[in-house]
């Protein structure tokens, strides 16, 4: 370890750093071509498994071209449910937004208190991991029997999901932080407060994202099941579950293509980075 | 300035339970501005002995003071420089300085006017903004240095803070560390395992055995500053010092590595 510490680092500067980042981001050809791999495969799987379905079964099990084409008469406005695709995927973003903050806002600050007390921690992280095996569909009767069929449903079984890996990670990750530097802390004078906030919140930093990433995909993907007691006629989810009475498969295909894709997004395009480049700035590890 | 009075510590063994006598007995006063070395094998409690006087750790028998107050608990009165680099990974070097100046309750442009006069004492002002991993060992145990003596600390408490470093570093540490020990004048309680350090650093070096028998000589340093590491009277005092050393016994707990964060010998505990 002292050896990591000299590295090569004399000379270094802050520059330094978004010089490498470059570096290492240089895309190679092989890098495209198996990004490409990975779209294309899992499609002609698809196609394969809906052509043989229709051949074994005779029912029309929606290809990815008849789901594209799906696609673009949605896109262009036409009506899904009554409603257009742009509501629908505004409306579940709203549901899922609202109640994954509130799944953060909860979450992360009971995992401090959690990481910092054992007691806390011995009282409920049975409770906690108890919950993270409870199967989306059976927060249903809990949630229409606290806040009856409606939006508030909805939001509260997107929080309970996402709750328990944001509080598991988060504490994990309050343990994780050296004992040095909170005794560093101390000695420079930190109250309470200033601990929480300045040391052992960004000390977890690394841990606590990758548990918003699980959280934030295990809300989303309780969209549809959240959805079965929204109530009114809009949202991803509860498109998909009325397909069943209005035989639009392909609305509903374009409806999971959407919320694969929407999760996809934010997942890649925003949590992966930020974790990324929050252990990159700490310097790898909490090696200081 | 700071006096240990008849000081036990002892730890429970995490995995067998077992009670672990790391200090027996000790008694200990260094006065106001002296340099004092703690000197001793590995895992002799040397580390244990400066916890107490940092206020991290609490004496299982006898007592701990600050000018003439009982330590209660870690405060930027005795700024500790570790030997594991503690600085905060998610803060740039002079956000590092500044952490303990906010906690003191000073304006923005004061706090940025000292954080910027301690960045260039220890010759790092061209690495303000960098983050800890960027820079070298020797670099951050500078860094260690500037952000306690920052807060104008009573004594200074500084645990192996150059045991990581290659020898030239050292030597360039340690004359930094002088000098601004001689411009600042504070108290410094010092530990380390190497004798020229000691030799050439301290106005006293006491030397600790592994428990229980604490503090077996207390030598002063009588040579004129500033010192010559290759002297005839600084090696003379070194061989001395040495001699006292050979005459104790190996001590009793796995010898730590250099860079290991003492897991074994405090045993580390998170308080609450």
């Amino acid at each position: 370890m002292p050896e990591a510490h000299l590295r090569p680092t004399a000379q270094a500067s802050a520059s330094a750093a978004p010089v490498l980042r470059l570096a290492r981001r240089r895309v190679s050809g092989i890098g495209i071509l198996t990004a490409v791999a990975s779209v294309l495969i899992p499609l002609a799987l698809w196609w394969g498994l809906a052509a043989i379905v229709m051949h074994l079964r005779q029912v029309a099990f929606p290809t990815p071209y008849e789901t594209a084409l799906r696609l673009l008469e949605l896109v262009r406005g036409r009506l899904l449910n009554d409603f257009t695709i742009y509501q629908h995927v505004a409306d579940s973003l709203q549901r899922w937004a609202l109640g994954f903050g509130l799944a953060v806002g909860v979450g992360v600050s009971s995992g401090l208190l959690l990481g910092w007390s054992r007691l806390f921690e011995r009282l409920s992280m049975p409770t906690v991991t108890a919950l993270q095996l409870v199967p989306g569909l059976a927060w249903i009767p809990v949630a229409i029997l606290l806040f009856g069929i409606g939006e508030r449903a909805t939001v509260f079984m997107i929080a309970i999901t996402a709750l328990a890996p944001i509080v598991i990670n988060t504490t994990a990750g309050v343990k994780g932080v050296n004992e040095l530097f909170i005794r560093a802390a101390r000695m420079m004078g930190a109250d309470d407060r200033t601990l929480f906030t300045r040391v052992l919140l960004p000390g977890s930093l690394p841990h606590l994202l990758s548990g918003l990433r699980v959280g934030f995909a295990n809300g989303w993907r309780v969209l549809v099941a959240g959805e079965m007691i929204v109530g009114t006629g809009t949202g991803l989810g509860y498109s998909i579950i009325q397909s069943r009475w209005t035989l639009d498969y392909a609305g509903a295909f374009v409806c999971i293509a959407l919320i694969c894709l929407i999760g996809l997004l934010a997942e890649r395009g925003v949590l992966l980075p930020l974790e990324r480049k929050t252990i990159e700035r700490w310097g790898l590890a909490r090696t200081g | 300035m700071i006096e240990l009075d008849r000081v036990s510590k002892a730890f429970a063994n995490e995995e067998t339970g077992q009670l672990v006598r790391a200090l027996h007995d000790v008694s200990l006063a260094v006065e106001e501005n002296e340099f004092v070395c703690l000197l001793g094998p590995s895992g002799c409690g040397k580390s244990t002995l400066l916890n107490l006087v940092a206020g991290f750790e609490r004496p299982t028998a006898g007592r701990v003071l600050f000018e003439g107050r009982p330590v209660q608990a870690a405060g930027p009165e005795r700024g500790v420089v570790f030997q594991d680099p503690t600085l905060f990974p998610w803060l740039t070097v002079a956000q590092n300085i500044d952490f303990g100046l906010r906690n003191l309750g000073l304006g923005a442009a004061e706090r940025r006017r000292i954080a910027e006069r301690f960045v260039s004492l220890v010759g790092l002002a061209d690495f303000a903004r960098a983050r800890p991993h960027q820079l070298s060992g020797g670099m951050k145990q500078r860094v260690q240095l500037a952000r306690v003596l920052a807060l104008d600390p009573r004594a200074l408490l500084m645990d192996e803070p150059f045991g990581a470093v290659d020898a030239q570093t050292r030597d360039r540490l340690q004359d930094q560390l002088l000098d601004i020990w001689e411009s600042h004048r504070t108290t410094v309680l010092f530990v380390t395992h190497n004798v020229e350090e000691a030799v050439y650093l301290a106005d006293r070096v006491a030397v600790l055995a592994p428990a229980p028998d604490g503090i077996t000589a207390d030598v002063p340093i009588a040579i004129p500053r500033p010192r010559d590491r290759y002297s005839e009277e600084t090696r003379e005092a070194t061989m001395a010092l040495m001699g006292v050393l050979a005459d104790l016994p190996c001590c009793v707990l796995p010898s730590r590595r250099v860079g290991e964060t003492p897991s074994r010998e405090p045993a580390i505990t998170k308080p609450g």
